[in-house]
């Protein structure tokens, strides 16, 4: 099997992994799926390094594996304790969500048909797979109705964009990587202290209870 | 002075106020290394300034950074009216203690936050390297979601998290216009480093890739425009402008908009010569004009005079936009002046709203009556401001306003301009009912007489008499730096 051959298969797990965190109703299952996903997501950096020669990757790699599976599910999982698991309400429903998934899925694909760059010709399958993801992501965002959920659906869009990103700027500077991970990181953690305080003020993370700014 | 160091304090002083910030226990300490912090930034940004009208154009750190005369614009909003925002801090904060709305410890936290905040606009203004200005932005919420959050108010969280979600969900599809960009560049030149700098990408549009242009700005424009509070991705700017600290809301509506706008403006310029005008000029008048009239309907049903402010930063945003989306040499004169003029103009709202509501105790426009009979300094001030933001001359931006108008008349948009005047009139109509509800009238029986003290007056004053000036008179100095910015933005060399 050629090098491109496994990032396209690899991309295939991947988004069998978001699907499985859109879908999970338990917080700390959507956590874990998350954390496996950032591995296999790893594991593509890994692959378009040696493939491609893009020595930059391996540091994004490295710098990847630490903050998206130990970093990032470590928080997640830290807010998880505090709250307990929350029987989560959805906004859409489970078979609509399913239909949207493989909408976005099919839309991607097409999204990336007229792409020329020589980048992107070998890989367009992972690049359709990584637009995908981010759309996938944002779904998640707009189905649920937990807060830990949708910064869980925030990450989701996080490896989507990080995936194009190494795709199509597999060779851009290790400062700018760097900088977009260490943002990344930054992210979650503002956002988990806030959800932490809504938890706090409001006795829960049901994102239809923050009702007190309309209009 | 050499020039690279001067870029290198700008970064350098706001994080190292920061540092030394949440690490001062007094309160007066903190205010005062605040206040010290804030001035030398302001000075340093006008010293770019100066530099930037000999030289045109300056690099650092390996081109990484750079200021050109569009640079130069944002930067003395973020200088000027950065400092204006920070001074009145210290009055307001001092009140927010003694109303018992914080904890006098947890002040130090807040001037902490507040030089991140500079920071990380200063690093936006300043990045050569388009992905690190993305970071930049990015940092910027990361910066302010306390600042945002900072009374102890439910609604504060509520507000907090709002801001924090949509807008990171806002810039991620910025990300993804930055690495389309990017890609794009890299085909054609093979190299990494120029291939992600704007001074080289400017150089370069006329051979982009068009359809990979089209796509990438659509995204930028909805990253960008999240943060910017173009409609329909504005949910979150009520919220968050209202909930905050009013000095705070100034600060946001008043500069750090205004950085991610310019974020767009650059990638509007790439765009210009890489796709043509027609693209653009559609896009960008479609969202201004549902921006300005989506705000217009809003500003006139909202009871809270915050929200109201807020909604009228989307429509002022929408206004740009629009001067954008018209195009030529009138039209991106218009936005950036308007930029400018927005940016004091609600400064000095917000600022004076903080007092308002210092003194009534409430943002509830049907409970604030007789503002003149109890603090007659602060109705000045807020009766002007309100007139200047409708558009009245003589104020500033009266000026923007009509060269943007002119300039889509020319274009030859006249109905498109004849409906945006439709809808400023329906925004005046509203503040001015706002201003002969809550200026005239008899104030609550109980309520003390007398103006908000010295501190709190005097930064609104000054942002009022850069008001009335910037209305009279355009200084040879920034008429030179908007012309330039203008060439810049329009793709001609200087």
């Amino acid at each position: 099997m050629s090098g491109t051959n496994i990032v396209n298969v690899l991309s295939v797990l991947l988004i069998l992994t978001s699907m499985l965190v859109v879908e999970t109703r338990k917080l700390r299952m959507a956590a874990y799926m998350y954390r496996f996903q950032s591995l296999v997501l790893v594991t593509i950096f890994l692959s378009i390094a040696v493939f491609m020669e893009a020595k930059p990757l391996y540091i994004w790699s490295i710098t990847a594996l630490i903050t998206k599976t130990f970093l990032v599910p470590y928080l997640i999982f830290k807010v998880i304790k505090r709250v307990k698991e929350q029987e989560e309400g959805v906004a859409i429903d489970k078979k609509l969500t399913i239909i949207l998934a493989v909408g976005i899925l099919a839309l991607s694909f097409a999204v990336v048909e007229p792409f020329h760059m020589q980048a992107v010709l070998k890989l367009r399958v992972a690049l359709a797979v990584s637009i995908a993801h981010f759309m996938l992501g944002l779904l998640c965002i707009l189905a649920s109705k937990n807060a830990l959920k949708q910064i869980l659906g925030y990450c989701l869009m996080e490896n989507g964009s990080h995936l194009t990103l190494a795709i199509m700027a597999y060779n851009a500077p290790e400062t700018v990587e760097i900088g977009i991970l260490t943002d990344a990181v930054f992210a979650v953690l503002i956002m988990t202290i806030i959800a932490r305080r809504l938890f706090k003020d409001f006795g829960t993370l049901d994102t239809d209870k923050f009702t007190l700014l309309k209009g | 002075m050499e020039k690279s160091i001067l870029f290198y304090l700008l970064l350098a002083v706001p994080l190292a106020t920061s540092f030394l910030a949440f690490g001062i226990k007094s309160r007066r300490l903190v205010e005062a290394v605040h206040f010290a912090g804030i001035s030398i930034e302001a000075f340093l940004s006008l010293q770019m300034v100066q530099y930037v009208i000999r030289e045109e154009r300056l690099f650092a750190l390996g081109d990484m950074l750079y200021a050109d005369s569009l640079v130069a614009i944002l930067l003395l909003i973020i200088g000027v009216v950065g400092f204006l925002n920070g001074f009145y801090s210290i009055g307001h904060m001092r009140y927010d203690i003694s109303r018992g709305e914080i904890d006098e410890k947890e002040i130090s936290s807040y001037y902490g936050f507040y030089h991140i905040l500079l920071f990380t606009m200063v690093l936006c203004a300043l990045s050569n390297n388009i992905a690190i200005m993305w970071v930049a932005l990015e940092a910027t919420t990361l910066g302010s979601a306390f600042l945002v959050g900072f009374y102890k108010h439910k609604a504060s969280a509520e507000a907090a998290w709002k801001y924090v979600l949509i807008c990171s969900v806002g810039l991620a599809f910025a990300l993804y216009g930055t690495i389309l960009t990017y890609s794009n560049a890299f085909a054609m030149v093979q190299d990494a480093h120029k291939a992600m700098l704007w001074t080289e990408l400017i150089k370069m549009a006329p051979r982009l890739d068009q359809q990979v242009m089209k796509l990438a700005f659509v995204f930028i424009l909805i990253g960008f425009g999240t943060k910017v509070g173009l409609v329909p991705m504005h949910t979150w700017l009520p919220d968050t402008y209202s909930e905050s600290p009013s000095p705070v809301s100034a600060l946001l509506s008043g500069v750090l908009m205004k950085c991610a706008l310019f974020a767009i403006i650059k990638y509007y310029a790439i765009a210009l010569q890489a796709i043509g005008k027609e693209f653009l000029e559609t896009l960008l008048l479609i969202f201004g004009l549902v921006s300005v009239g989506v705000s217009a309907f809003f500003i006139l049903v909202q009871k809270d005079i915050k929200r109201k402010l807020a909604y009228s930063s989307v429509e002022h945003v929408g206004i740009i936009a629009t001067g954008l989306g018209v195009g030529g040499t009138f039209g991106v004169l218009g936005a950036l002046l308007h930029a400018i003029n927005h940016s004091v103009t609600k400064s000095l709202l917000f600022c004076t709203a903080g007092n308002v509501i210092v003194k009534y105790g409430t943002r509830d426009s049907q409970k604030i009556r007789g503002i003149f009979k109890v603090a007659p300094i602060t109705a000045f001030l807020w009766t002007a401001g309100l007139l200047a933001l409708v558009g009245s001359p003589p104020f500033n931006i009266f000026i923007s306003e009509v060269v943007t108008v002119i300039a889509g008349i020319e274009a030859g948009h006249f109905w498109t301009m004849i409906l945006f005047l439709v809808l400023l009139v329906v925004v005046f109509v509203a503040f001015f009912v706002l201003i002969s509800e809550t200026v005239v009238g008899s104030p609550p029986e109980d309520l003390p007489k007398g103006d908000v003290n010295w501190l709190t007056l005097l930064p609104i004053g000054i942002l009022f008499v850069f008001m009335v000036a910037l209305g009279l008179h355009l200084p040879s100095t920034l008429s030179q730096l908007l012309q330039r910015a203008v060439t810049i933005v329009l793709g001609g060399t200087i």
